[in-house]
Protein backbone atom coordinates (compact mmCIF):
# COMPACT_ATOMS: atom_id res chain seq x y z
CA UNK A 1 0.00 0.00 0.00
CA UNK A 2 1.24 3.49 -1.17
CA UNK A 3 2.47 4.74 2.09
CA UNK A 4 2.01 8.87 2.15
CA UNK A 5 3.52 10.32 5.10
CA UNK A 6 7.04 10.54 4.86
CA UNK A 7 9.99 8.82 3.72
CA UNK A 8 13.21 7.95 5.39
CA UNK A 9 13.09 7.98 8.77
CA UNK A 10 9.12 8.87 9.11
CA UNK A 11 8.27 5.88 7.42
CA UNK A 12 8.84 3.92 10.98
CA UNK A 13 6.26 6.15 12.69
CA UNK A 14 3.57 3.84 12.04
CA UNK A 15 5.78 0.92 13.25
CA UNK A 16 6.64 2.71 16.43
CA UNK A 17 3.28 3.79 17.27
CA UNK A 18 1.50 0.19 16.56
CA UNK A 19 4.39 -1.17 19.05
CA UNK A 20 2.66 -0.85 22.29
CA UNK A 21 -0.67 -2.09 21.11
CA UNK A 22 1.31 -5.20 19.89
CA UNK A 23 3.90 -5.76 22.28
CA UNK A 24 0.60 -5.88 25.07
CA UNK A 25 -0.86 -8.44 22.91
CA UNK A 26 1.95 -11.02 22.93
CA UNK A 27 3.26 -9.91 26.56
CA UNK A 28 -0.23 -10.52 28.13
CA UNK A 29 -2.08 -12.81 25.99
CA UNK A 30 -0.54 -14.48 23.18
CA UNK A 31 2.61 -15.20 24.61
CA UNK A 32 1.22 -16.62 28.08
CA UNK A 33 -1.11 -18.54 25.70
CA UNK A 34 1.54 -20.23 23.97
CA UNK A 35 3.15 -20.79 27.23
CA UNK A 36 0.84 -22.72 28.54
CA UNK A 37 2.07 -25.19 26.47
CA UNK A 38 5.89 -25.32 28.37
CA UNK A 39 4.22 -24.79 31.63
CA UNK A 40 2.18 -28.41 31.12
CA UNK A 41 5.35 -30.07 30.82
CA UNK A 42 6.81 -28.91 34.42
CA UNK A 43 5.70 -28.69 38.30
CA UNK A 44 5.43 -25.27 38.10
CA UNK A 45 3.76 -23.49 41.35
CA UNK A 46 2.27 -20.73 42.48
CA UNK A 47 5.14 -19.99 44.53
CA UNK A 48 7.36 -16.91 43.25
CA UNK A 49 10.86 -17.63 43.00
CA UNK A 50 10.20 -21.92 43.53
CA UNK A 51 12.17 -24.34 41.29
CA UNK A 52 11.03 -25.21 38.66
CA UNK A 53 11.26 -28.59 37.30
CA UNK A 54 10.87 -30.59 33.73
CA UNK A 55 8.15 -33.74 34.25
CA UNK A 56 8.13 -34.42 30.27
CA UNK A 57 4.44 -36.01 30.16
CA UNK A 58 3.92 -36.77 33.92
CA UNK A 59 1.09 -34.02 34.46
CA UNK A 60 -0.98 -35.86 31.38
CA UNK A 61 -0.53 -38.94 32.52
CA UNK A 62 -1.91 -38.19 35.92
CA UNK A 63 -4.39 -36.29 34.54
CA UNK A 64 -5.60 -39.15 31.76
CA UNK A 65 -5.18 -42.42 34.04
CA UNK A 66 -4.29 -42.06 37.10
CA UNK A 67 -7.12 -43.34 39.55
CA UNK A 68 -9.96 -42.19 41.13
CA UNK A 69 -8.56 -38.40 40.06
CA UNK A 70 -8.67 -38.80 36.33
CA UNK A 71 -11.94 -40.79 36.52
CA UNK A 72 -13.12 -37.31 38.34
CA UNK A 73 -11.35 -35.17 35.32
CA UNK A 74 -13.04 -37.43 32.90
CA UNK A 75 -16.17 -36.90 34.29
CA UNK A 76 -15.48 -33.31 34.78
CA UNK A 77 -14.88 -33.36 30.71
CA UNK A 78 -18.29 -35.11 29.88
CA UNK A 79 -20.30 -32.53 32.05
CA UNK A 80 -18.31 -29.75 30.15
CA UNK A 81 -19.08 -31.47 26.78
CA UNK A 82 -22.82 -31.75 28.09
CA UNK A 83 -23.14 -28.04 29.00
CA UNK A 84 -21.61 -27.15 25.85
CA UNK A 85 -24.14 -29.23 23.77
CA UNK A 86 -27.28 -28.10 26.18
CA UNK A 87 -26.16 -24.65 25.97
CA UNK A 88 -25.35 -24.37 22.88
CA UNK A 89 -28.60 -26.26 21.56
CA UNK A 90 -31.27 -24.75 23.60
CA UNK A 91 -29.65 -21.22 23.48
CA UNK A 92 -29.44 -21.05 19.43
CA UNK A 93 -33.29 -22.40 19.40
CA UNK A 94 -34.83 -19.99 21.82
CA UNK A 95 -32.48 -17.11 20.54
CA UNK A 96 -33.57 -18.35 16.71
CA UNK A 97 -37.30 -18.31 17.60
CA UNK A 98 -37.69 -15.65 19.84
CA UNK A 99 -35.37 -13.20 16.82
CA UNK A 100 -38.22 -14.52 14.20
CA UNK A 101 -40.54 -14.14 16.37
CA UNK A 102 -39.72 -9.94 17.12
CA UNK A 103 -38.66 -10.03 13.67
CA UNK A 104 -42.38 -9.31 12.56
CA UNK A 105 -44.93 -6.42 12.94
CA UNK A 106 -44.88 -6.49 16.61
CA UNK A 107 -45.99 -3.81 19.32
CA UNK A 108 -43.47 -3.04 21.76
CA UNK A 109 -40.88 -5.24 19.79
CA UNK A 110 -38.10 -2.52 21.00
CA UNK A 111 -39.02 -3.26 24.40
CA UNK A 112 -39.39 -6.92 24.53
CA UNK A 113 -35.69 -6.97 22.47
CA UNK A 114 -34.36 -4.95 25.34
CA UNK A 115 -35.53 -6.95 28.52
CA UNK A 116 -34.06 -10.23 26.80
CA UNK A 117 -30.68 -8.39 26.35
CA UNK A 118 -30.53 -6.78 29.33
CA UNK A 119 -28.48 -9.97 31.45
CA UNK A 120 -25.50 -9.28 29.35
CA UNK A 121 -24.53 -6.29 30.78
CA UNK A 122 -25.58 -7.12 33.96
CA UNK A 123 -22.09 -9.75 34.46
CA UNK A 124 -22.09 -13.11 35.96
CA UNK A 125 -21.89 -12.05 39.60
CA UNK A 126 -25.01 -10.10 39.24
CA UNK A 127 -26.97 -12.46 37.32
CA UNK A 128 -25.67 -15.06 39.92
CA UNK A 129 -26.76 -13.25 42.83
CA UNK A 130 -30.67 -12.26 41.72
CA UNK A 131 -31.07 -16.58 40.80
CA UNK A 132 -29.34 -17.54 44.30
CA UNK A 133 -32.43 -15.10 45.62
CA UNK A 134 -34.76 -16.58 43.00
CA UNK A 135 -34.09 -19.83 44.11
CA UNK A 136 -34.07 -19.24 47.53
CA UNK A 137 -35.01 -22.88 48.51
CA UNK A 138 -37.59 -21.78 51.73
CA UNK A 139 -40.16 -20.10 50.48
CA UNK A 140 -38.77 -18.43 47.27
CA UNK A 141 -40.79 -17.61 44.27
CA UNK A 142 -39.51 -21.21 42.47
CA UNK A 143 -40.07 -23.27 45.48
CA UNK A 144 -43.40 -21.63 45.39
CA UNK A 145 -44.18 -22.70 42.14
CA UNK A 146 -43.02 -26.52 42.11
CA UNK A 147 -44.67 -26.38 45.53
CA UNK A 148 -48.04 -26.04 43.42
CA UNK A 149 -47.35 -29.53 42.21
CA UNK A 150 -46.55 -31.07 45.25
CA UNK A 151 -42.18 -30.94 44.16
CA UNK A 152 -39.75 -29.85 46.97
CA UNK A 153 -36.41 -28.91 45.61
CA UNK A 154 -32.68 -27.16 47.39
CA UNK A 155 -32.06 -25.89 44.02
CA UNK A 156 -28.47 -24.94 43.87
CA UNK A 157 -28.06 -26.61 47.34
CA UNK A 158 -29.82 -29.52 46.22
CA UNK A 159 -28.20 -33.37 44.28
CA UNK A 160 -25.14 -32.37 41.89
CA UNK A 161 -27.54 -32.60 38.61
CA UNK A 162 -29.82 -30.62 39.48
CA UNK A 163 -27.86 -27.75 40.73
CA UNK A 164 -25.50 -28.46 37.47
CA UNK A 165 -28.95 -28.06 35.48
CA UNK A 166 -29.58 -24.54 37.16
CA UNK A 167 -26.55 -22.94 36.10
CA UNK A 168 -27.08 -24.56 32.60
CA UNK A 169 -30.54 -22.81 32.64
CA UNK A 170 -29.18 -19.61 34.04
CA UNK A 171 -26.16 -19.52 31.52
CA UNK A 172 -29.09 -19.80 28.78
CA UNK A 173 -30.88 -16.94 30.10
CA UNK A 174 -27.86 -14.74 30.69
CA UNK A 175 -26.70 -15.34 27.09
CA UNK A 176 -29.38 -15.98 24.65
CA UNK A 177 -30.10 -11.87 24.72
CA UNK A 178 -26.68 -12.17 22.39
CA UNK A 179 -27.93 -15.08 19.81
CA UNK A 180 -31.23 -13.42 19.43
CA UNK A 181 -29.23 -10.19 18.54
CA UNK A 182 -26.95 -12.00 15.92
CA UNK A 183 -29.83 -13.29 14.66
CA UNK A 184 -31.86 -9.81 14.48
CA UNK A 185 -29.16 -8.89 12.69
CA UNK A 186 -28.91 -11.20 10.16
CA UNK A 187 -32.80 -11.39 9.57
CA UNK A 188 -32.74 -7.82 8.81
CA UNK A 189 -30.53 -8.32 6.18
CA UNK A 190 -32.84 -11.20 4.53
CA UNK A 191 -34.57 -8.83 1.24
CA UNK A 192 -38.94 -7.84 1.96
CA UNK A 193 -39.62 -9.59 -1.26
CA UNK A 194 -38.20 -12.79 -0.77
CA UNK A 195 -41.33 -13.12 1.66
CA UNK A 196 -43.54 -11.39 -0.64
CA UNK A 197 -42.55 -13.56 -3.52
CA UNK A 198 -43.10 -16.81 -0.75
CA UNK A 199 -46.09 -15.20 0.12
CA UNK A 200 -47.86 -14.71 -3.41
CA UNK A 201 -46.48 -18.51 -4.25
CA UNK A 202 -48.94 -19.57 -1.49
CA UNK A 203 -46.02 -20.76 0.88
CA UNK A 204 -46.70 -22.23 4.38
CA UNK A 205 -45.04 -20.09 7.08
CA UNK A 206 -42.88 -23.28 7.76
CA UNK A 207 -41.77 -23.57 3.64
CA UNK A 208 -41.38 -19.50 4.18
CA UNK A 209 -38.61 -20.59 7.12
CA UNK A 210 -37.36 -23.60 5.32
CA UNK A 211 -36.84 -22.23 1.97
CA UNK A 212 -36.08 -18.44 3.03
CA UNK A 213 -35.49 -17.66 6.35
CA UNK A 214 -33.18 -21.06 7.19
CA UNK A 215 -31.04 -20.63 4.35
CA UNK A 216 -30.67 -16.58 3.73
CA UNK A 217 -29.59 -16.73 7.69
CA UNK A 218 -26.42 -19.04 7.02
CA UNK A 219 -24.20 -16.35 8.11
CA UNK A 220 -25.46 -15.62 11.50
CA UNK A 221 -26.16 -19.43 11.72
CA UNK A 222 -22.79 -19.61 11.53
CA UNK A 223 -21.96 -16.87 13.98
CA UNK A 224 -23.71 -17.73 16.74
CA UNK A 225 -23.20 -21.69 16.46
CA UNK A 226 -19.04 -21.23 16.42
CA UNK A 227 -19.50 -18.75 19.32
CA UNK A 228 -21.69 -20.54 21.60
CA UNK A 229 -19.68 -23.72 20.99
CA UNK A 230 -16.28 -21.82 22.29
CA UNK A 231 -18.09 -19.71 24.55
CA UNK A 232 -19.73 -22.62 26.57
CA UNK A 233 -16.89 -24.80 26.26
CA UNK A 234 -15.16 -22.06 28.15
CA UNK A 235 -17.44 -20.66 30.55
CA UNK A 236 -17.46 -21.23 34.36
CA UNK A 237 -18.18 -17.85 36.16
CA UNK A 238 -21.72 -18.90 36.86
CA UNK A 239 -20.66 -22.28 38.24
CA UNK A 240 -18.05 -20.40 40.88
CA UNK A 241 -20.88 -17.64 41.89
CA UNK A 242 -23.90 -20.24 42.38
CA UNK A 243 -22.45 -23.17 43.49
CA UNK A 244 -18.94 -23.09 44.12
CA UNK A 245 -16.53 -25.87 43.57
CA UNK A 246 -18.88 -28.76 44.54
CA UNK A 247 -17.92 -32.76 43.59
CA UNK A 248 -19.74 -33.56 40.47
CA UNK A 249 -20.83 -30.36 39.06
CA UNK A 250 -17.29 -29.06 37.82
CA UNK A 251 -16.63 -28.02 33.98
CA UNK A 252 -13.40 -27.82 32.82
CA UNK A 253 -12.56 -24.48 32.94
CA UNK A 254 -13.63 -24.44 36.69
CA UNK A 255 -11.33 -27.64 37.87
CA UNK A 256 -8.16 -25.73 35.85
CA UNK A 257 -8.82 -22.93 38.03
CA UNK A 258 -9.37 -24.85 40.92
CA UNK A 259 -6.44 -26.86 40.66
CA UNK A 260 -4.20 -24.33 39.38
CA UNK A 261 -5.22 -21.39 42.27
CA UNK A 262 -6.96 -23.70 45.38
CA UNK A 263 -10.56 -24.01 45.46
CA UNK A 264 -10.55 -20.61 47.58
CA UNK A 265 -9.57 -17.43 46.57
CA UNK A 266 -6.68 -15.44 48.30
CA UNK A 267 -3.23 -16.61 49.56
CA UNK A 268 -0.68 -18.62 47.50
CA UNK A 269 0.02 -22.02 49.08
CA UNK A 270 2.37 -24.63 48.09
CA UNK A 271 -0.84 -26.83 46.93
CA UNK A 272 -1.10 -24.45 43.99
CA UNK A 273 -0.54 -26.79 41.05
CA UNK A 274 0.37 -24.76 37.90
CA UNK A 275 1.69 -27.20 36.16
CA UNK A 276 -1.15 -29.80 36.58
CA UNK A 277 -3.53 -27.09 35.87
CA UNK A 278 -1.63 -25.85 32.47
CA UNK A 279 -1.92 -29.53 31.16
CA UNK A 280 -5.66 -29.79 32.38
CA UNK A 281 -5.71 -26.21 30.40
CA UNK A 282 -4.29 -27.70 26.85
CA UNK A 283 -6.63 -30.54 27.28
CA UNK A 284 -9.70 -28.00 27.49
CA UNK A 285 -8.04 -26.44 24.47
CA UNK A 286 -7.79 -29.32 22.41
CA UNK A 287 -11.81 -29.87 22.82
CA UNK A 288 -11.79 -26.18 22.15
CA UNK A 289 -9.51 -26.13 18.85
CA UNK A 290 -11.34 -29.82 17.71
CA UNK A 291 -14.99 -29.01 18.21
CA UNK A 292 -14.85 -25.38 16.97
CA UNK A 293 -12.18 -25.69 13.99
CA UNK A 294 -14.89 -28.96 12.67
CA UNK A 295 -17.64 -27.18 13.29
CA UNK A 296 -16.34 -24.05 11.43
CA UNK A 297 -15.55 -26.46 8.27
CA UNK A 298 -18.54 -28.01 8.25
CA UNK A 299 -20.76 -24.82 8.45
CA UNK A 300 -18.23 -23.95 5.61
CA UNK A 301 -19.11 -25.98 3.29
CA UNK A 302 -22.90 -25.64 4.32
CA UNK A 303 -22.41 -22.31 3.40
CA UNK A 304 -20.57 -22.66 0.15
CA UNK A 305 -23.34 -25.31 -0.87
CA UNK A 306 -25.93 -22.96 -0.03
CA UNK A 307 -24.77 -19.43 -0.81
CA UNK A 308 -22.51 -20.16 -3.57
CA UNK B 1 -70.61 -9.71 -7.00
CA UNK B 2 -68.21 -12.18 -5.81
CA UNK B 3 -65.51 -9.89 -5.59
CA UNK B 4 -66.79 -7.23 -3.51
CA UNK B 5 -67.70 -9.87 -1.31
CA UNK B 6 -64.29 -11.01 -1.22
CA UNK B 7 -62.98 -7.13 -0.66
CA UNK B 8 -65.32 -7.16 2.27
CA UNK B 9 -63.89 -10.50 3.67
CA UNK B 10 -60.33 -9.17 4.08
CA UNK B 11 -61.66 -5.86 5.83
CA UNK B 12 -63.11 -8.24 8.39
CA UNK B 13 -59.66 -9.33 9.69
CA UNK B 14 -59.46 -12.59 10.54
CA UNK B 15 -58.29 -13.74 14.08
CA UNK B 16 -54.13 -14.14 13.50
CA UNK B 17 -53.40 -16.78 15.81
CA UNK B 18 -50.23 -17.11 14.77
CA UNK B 19 -49.47 -13.09 16.24
CA UNK B 20 -51.45 -14.11 19.06
CA UNK B 21 -48.96 -17.05 19.51
CA UNK B 22 -46.28 -15.07 19.66
CA UNK B 23 -46.95 -12.73 21.92
CA UNK B 24 -47.61 -15.63 24.59
CA UNK B 25 -44.51 -16.13 23.50
CA UNK B 26 -42.76 -12.93 24.04
CA UNK B 27 -44.97 -12.07 27.40
CA UNK B 28 -43.61 -15.94 28.81
CA UNK B 29 -40.16 -15.11 28.17
CA UNK B 30 -40.63 -11.38 29.41
CA UNK B 31 -41.76 -12.45 32.68
CA UNK B 32 -38.57 -15.03 32.86
CA UNK B 33 -36.51 -12.38 32.26
CA UNK B 34 -38.06 -9.82 34.46
CA UNK B 35 -39.80 -12.01 37.51
CA UNK B 36 -36.25 -12.29 39.13
CA UNK B 37 -35.60 -8.76 39.14
CA UNK B 38 -38.89 -7.73 40.18
CA UNK B 39 -38.00 -10.65 43.04
CA UNK B 40 -35.22 -8.60 43.62
CA UNK B 41 -36.52 -5.09 43.95
CA UNK B 42 -39.55 -6.45 46.51
CA UNK B 43 -37.00 -8.34 48.62
CA UNK B 44 -34.69 -5.56 49.37
CA UNK B 45 -37.88 -3.28 50.57
CA UNK B 46 -38.40 -5.97 53.21
CA UNK B 47 -37.35 -6.57 56.64
CA UNK B 48 -35.72 -9.87 57.75
CA UNK B 49 -38.61 -11.27 59.67
CA UNK B 50 -40.68 -10.41 57.05
CA UNK B 51 -38.61 -11.78 54.31
CA UNK B 52 -38.52 -15.42 56.69
CA UNK B 53 -42.16 -15.24 57.42
CA UNK B 54 -43.41 -15.28 53.66
CA UNK B 55 -40.53 -14.56 50.88
CA UNK B 56 -42.59 -14.41 48.03
CA UNK B 57 -45.39 -11.98 49.73
CA UNK B 58 -45.25 -8.08 48.60
CA UNK B 59 -43.63 -5.86 50.63
CA UNK B 60 -45.98 -4.29 52.51
CA UNK B 61 -43.74 -1.10 53.31
CA UNK B 62 -41.28 0.91 51.38
CA UNK B 63 -38.53 0.58 53.54
CA UNK B 64 -34.95 1.71 52.57
CA UNK B 65 -33.33 1.02 56.04
CA UNK B 66 -31.55 -2.51 53.69
CA UNK B 67 -30.06 0.43 51.49
CA UNK B 68 -28.29 2.41 54.08
CA UNK B 69 -27.48 -0.89 55.88
CA UNK B 70 -25.90 -2.21 52.62
CA UNK B 71 -24.11 1.04 51.48
CA UNK B 72 -22.50 1.22 55.17
CA UNK B 73 -21.01 -1.98 55.68
CA UNK B 74 -20.17 -3.30 52.16
CA UNK B 75 -17.62 -0.93 51.85
CA UNK B 76 -19.25 0.24 48.54
CA UNK B 77 -17.37 3.60 47.92
CA UNK B 78 -14.20 2.09 47.91
CA UNK B 79 -15.07 -0.86 45.92
CA UNK B 80 -16.54 1.12 43.44
CA UNK B 81 -13.95 3.74 43.14
CA UNK B 82 -11.29 0.77 42.26
CA UNK B 83 -13.71 -0.34 39.79
CA UNK B 84 -13.68 3.30 38.20
CA UNK B 85 -10.00 3.49 38.27
CA UNK B 86 -9.70 -0.28 36.78
CA UNK B 87 -12.16 0.34 34.01
CA UNK B 88 -11.53 4.05 33.04
CA UNK B 89 -7.47 3.57 33.05
CA UNK B 90 -7.16 0.06 31.38
CA UNK B 91 -9.85 1.09 28.40
CA UNK B 92 -7.98 4.18 27.78
CA UNK B 93 -4.92 2.96 27.64
CA UNK B 94 -6.28 0.28 25.60
CA UNK B 95 -8.35 2.35 23.44
CA UNK B 96 -5.29 4.59 22.33
CA UNK B 97 -2.98 1.97 21.44
CA UNK B 98 -5.56 -0.04 19.69
CA UNK B 99 -5.83 2.74 17.09
CA UNK B 100 -2.80 3.20 16.30
CA UNK B 101 -2.21 -1.34 15.92
CA UNK B 102 -5.74 -1.46 13.79
CA UNK B 103 -5.02 2.20 11.17
CA UNK B 104 -1.85 0.73 9.86
CA UNK B 105 -3.16 -3.23 9.91
CA UNK B 106 -6.29 -1.96 7.96
CA UNK B 107 -4.23 0.29 5.54
CA UNK B 108 -1.32 -2.34 5.19
CA UNK B 109 0.98 0.75 6.12
CA UNK B 110 3.50 -1.80 7.95
CA UNK B 111 4.75 -4.95 6.36
CA UNK B 112 2.73 -8.23 7.30
CA UNK B 113 -0.55 -6.56 7.92
CA UNK B 114 -2.53 -9.42 7.52
CA UNK B 115 -0.15 -11.83 9.63
CA UNK B 116 -0.78 -9.21 12.23
CA UNK B 117 -4.66 -8.97 12.09
CA UNK B 118 -5.37 -12.92 11.76
CA UNK B 119 -2.63 -13.37 15.07
CA UNK B 120 -5.49 -11.38 16.86
CA UNK B 121 -8.21 -13.25 14.45
CA UNK B 122 -6.94 -16.41 16.05
CA UNK B 123 -7.41 -15.49 19.72
CA UNK B 124 -10.99 -17.13 19.89
CA UNK B 125 -9.40 -20.57 19.59
CA UNK B 126 -6.33 -20.18 21.32
CA UNK B 127 -5.76 -21.78 24.63
CA UNK B 128 -6.20 -20.43 28.19
CA UNK B 129 -3.54 -18.34 29.06
CA UNK B 130 -4.59 -18.60 33.15
CA UNK B 131 -1.43 -20.31 34.12
CA UNK B 132 1.32 -18.34 32.19
CA UNK B 133 -0.49 -15.01 32.75
CA UNK B 134 -0.20 -15.69 36.77
CA UNK B 135 2.98 -16.79 36.45
CA UNK B 136 4.05 -13.35 34.76
CA UNK B 137 2.69 -11.19 36.65
CA UNK B 138 3.88 -12.92 40.10
CA UNK B 139 7.70 -13.31 38.78
CA UNK B 140 7.42 -9.25 38.13
CA UNK B 141 6.20 -8.56 41.79
CA UNK B 142 2.81 -7.13 40.61
CA UNK B 143 0.85 -9.81 41.94
CA UNK B 144 -1.89 -8.34 44.63
CA UNK B 145 -1.14 -5.08 42.66
CA UNK B 146 -3.64 -2.53 41.08
CA UNK B 147 -0.72 -1.82 38.16
CA UNK B 148 -0.50 -5.68 37.74
CA UNK B 149 -4.23 -6.12 37.83
CA UNK B 150 -4.59 -3.12 35.56
CA UNK B 151 -2.34 -4.39 32.76
CA UNK B 152 -4.59 -7.77 32.43
CA UNK B 153 -6.83 -5.67 30.23
CA UNK B 154 -4.47 -3.77 28.01
CA UNK B 155 -5.68 -6.54 25.54
CA UNK B 156 -8.73 -7.36 23.66
CA UNK B 157 -8.05 -8.80 20.24
CA UNK B 158 -12.14 -8.46 19.06
CA UNK B 159 -11.71 -4.95 19.62
CA UNK B 160 -8.99 -4.92 16.69
CA UNK B 161 -10.82 -6.72 14.45
CA UNK B 162 -13.77 -4.59 14.83
CA UNK B 163 -11.44 -1.53 14.40
CA UNK B 164 -10.13 -2.43 11.46
CA UNK B 165 -12.86 -3.60 9.50
CA UNK B 166 -14.17 0.15 10.34
CA UNK B 167 -11.56 1.59 8.99
CA UNK B 168 -11.68 -0.16 5.81
CA UNK B 169 -14.64 2.06 5.18
CA UNK B 170 -13.06 5.40 5.15
CA UNK B 171 -12.01 6.35 2.06
CA UNK B 172 -7.87 5.68 0.84
CA UNK B 173 -8.07 9.18 -0.92
CA UNK B 174 -8.41 10.95 1.99
CA UNK B 175 -4.72 9.90 3.46
CA UNK B 176 -3.31 11.49 0.66
CA UNK B 177 -5.23 14.51 0.31
CA UNK B 178 -4.27 15.22 3.79
CA UNK B 179 -0.35 13.94 3.20
CA UNK B 180 -0.12 16.37 0.18
CA UNK B 181 -1.44 19.36 2.73
CA UNK B 182 1.31 18.80 4.97
CA UNK B 183 -0.58 16.74 7.76
CA UNK B 184 1.44 14.28 9.39
CA UNK B 185 0.89 10.07 10.68
CA UNK B 186 0.12 11.07 13.85
CA UNK B 187 -1.81 14.57 13.40
CA UNK B 188 -3.89 12.26 10.46
CA UNK B 189 -4.91 9.34 12.63
CA UNK B 190 -5.99 11.18 15.88
CA UNK B 191 -7.39 14.45 14.14
CA UNK B 192 -8.79 12.81 11.21
CA UNK B 193 -9.62 8.98 11.43
CA UNK B 194 -10.20 9.40 14.75
CA UNK B 195 -13.98 11.55 14.43
CA UNK B 196 -13.95 9.46 11.44
CA UNK B 197 -14.35 6.12 13.33
CA UNK B 198 -15.66 7.66 16.16
CA UNK B 199 -18.80 4.67 16.28
CA UNK B 200 -16.39 1.65 16.18
CA UNK B 201 -14.47 3.47 19.20
CA UNK B 202 -17.32 3.85 20.94
CA UNK B 203 -18.22 0.41 20.29
CA UNK B 204 -14.99 -1.12 21.45
CA UNK B 205 -14.55 1.08 24.61
CA UNK B 206 -18.09 0.37 25.97
CA UNK B 207 -17.33 -3.95 25.09
CA UNK B 208 -14.23 -3.34 26.67
CA UNK B 209 -15.33 -1.37 29.68
CA UNK B 210 -17.92 -3.82 30.39
CA UNK B 211 -16.08 -6.74 30.29
CA UNK B 212 -13.50 -5.25 32.84
CA UNK B 213 -16.48 -3.79 35.23
CA UNK B 214 -17.97 -7.62 35.61
CA UNK B 215 -15.14 -9.27 35.76
CA UNK B 216 -14.56 -11.93 38.52
CA UNK B 217 -12.55 -14.39 38.21
CA UNK B 218 -9.31 -11.96 37.88
CA UNK B 219 -10.13 -10.02 40.66
CA UNK B 220 -10.34 -13.53 42.36
CA UNK B 221 -6.97 -14.92 41.55
CA UNK B 222 -5.12 -11.36 41.57
CA UNK B 223 -5.87 -8.88 44.17
CA UNK B 224 -6.24 -10.09 48.12
CA UNK B 225 -6.16 -7.26 49.59
CA UNK B 226 -9.52 -6.07 50.42
CA UNK B 227 -8.66 -2.65 49.88
CA UNK B 228 -7.85 -3.31 46.09
CA UNK B 229 -11.64 -5.29 45.18
CA UNK B 230 -13.19 -4.20 42.74
CA UNK B 231 -17.30 -3.92 42.90
CA UNK B 232 -17.73 -7.29 41.88
CA UNK B 233 -15.37 -8.82 44.11
CA UNK B 234 -17.08 -6.94 47.12
CA UNK B 235 -19.89 -8.11 46.40
CA UNK B 236 -19.22 -11.48 46.59
CA UNK B 237 -17.61 -10.76 49.56
CA UNK B 238 -20.49 -8.88 51.06
CA UNK B 239 -22.39 -12.25 50.25
CA UNK B 240 -19.97 -14.07 52.37
CA UNK B 241 -20.95 -12.04 55.19
CA UNK B 242 -24.14 -11.31 54.99
CA UNK B 243 -25.55 -14.46 52.66
CA UNK B 244 -28.17 -15.57 54.92
CA UNK B 245 -29.57 -11.90 55.32
CA UNK B 246 -31.33 -11.72 52.06
CA UNK B 247 -33.06 -8.41 51.86
CA UNK B 248 -29.73 -6.47 52.82
CA UNK B 249 -27.90 -8.38 50.06
CA UNK B 250 -30.64 -7.66 47.57
CA UNK B 251 -30.56 -4.17 48.63
CA UNK B 252 -26.80 -4.34 47.30
CA UNK B 253 -27.03 -6.41 44.56
CA UNK B 254 -30.20 -4.12 43.76
CA UNK B 255 -28.19 -0.68 44.28
CA UNK B 256 -25.37 -1.94 41.54
CA UNK B 257 -28.12 -3.42 39.16
CA UNK B 258 -30.19 -0.38 39.02
CA UNK B 259 -27.16 1.56 37.37
CA UNK B 260 -25.66 -0.70 35.16
CA UNK B 261 -29.42 -1.26 33.74
CA UNK B 262 -29.77 2.79 33.30
CA UNK B 263 -26.14 2.84 31.37
CA UNK B 264 -27.71 -0.07 29.14
CA UNK B 265 -30.65 1.82 27.90
CA UNK B 266 -28.13 4.91 26.56
CA UNK B 267 -25.13 1.89 25.60
CA UNK B 268 -27.32 -0.74 24.00
CA UNK B 269 -26.97 0.46 20.61
CA UNK B 270 -23.12 0.30 21.39
CA UNK B 271 -22.88 -3.28 22.11
CA UNK B 272 -25.61 -4.47 20.00
CA UNK B 273 -23.46 -2.97 16.86
CA UNK B 274 -20.03 -4.51 18.52
CA UNK B 275 -21.61 -8.05 18.56
CA UNK B 276 -23.32 -7.69 15.50
CA UNK B 277 -20.58 -6.36 13.41
CA UNK B 278 -18.70 -9.47 12.67
CA UNK B 279 -21.93 -11.74 12.37
CA UNK B 280 -23.58 -10.70 9.05
CA UNK B 281 -20.59 -10.91 7.14
CA UNK B 282 -19.78 -14.44 8.56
Amino acid sequence: MNYHFGRGRSRLLPYLLLLPGLLFYFVIALGPSLATTVFSFTDATGIKGSKVNWVGLANYKEFLFMGQASIDNLEAVGRTLIFCLLVTSIQFSLGLLVAIILNQKIKGRIVFRTIYFMPVILGAVIQGLIWSLFLFPLGGPMAKLIGLFGMRSEFLGGPPEVAFGWVTAIQIWANMGTTMIIFLAGLQTIPADMYEAAEIDGASPWQVFQNVTWPLLTPSVNTNLTLNIIGSLQAWQLFLILIGYRNKTQVLGYLIYAVGFGQTSGSVTASFRQGYAAAASIVLFVIVLVLGMSANYFLQRRETRILG
Amino acid sequence: MSTITDVKRMDRKPIKWGKILSYIVLIIFAVIYIGPLFFLVNTSLKTMPEFMKNATALTSQFNLDNFAEAWEKANFPQYLLNSLIYTVSATSIYILTAIFVAFPIARGYVKHSGLILSLYVIALFLPPALIPQFQLILNLGLYNNPVGYIMLFLVNPIGIVILVNYVKTVPKELDEAAALDGCGYFQFVTQIVLPLIQPAIATVIVLHAIGIWNEIIAPTIYLTNKDYYPITRGLINFQGVYGSNWPTLAAAVLMLTFPMLVLFLFLQRYIISGLTSGAVKG
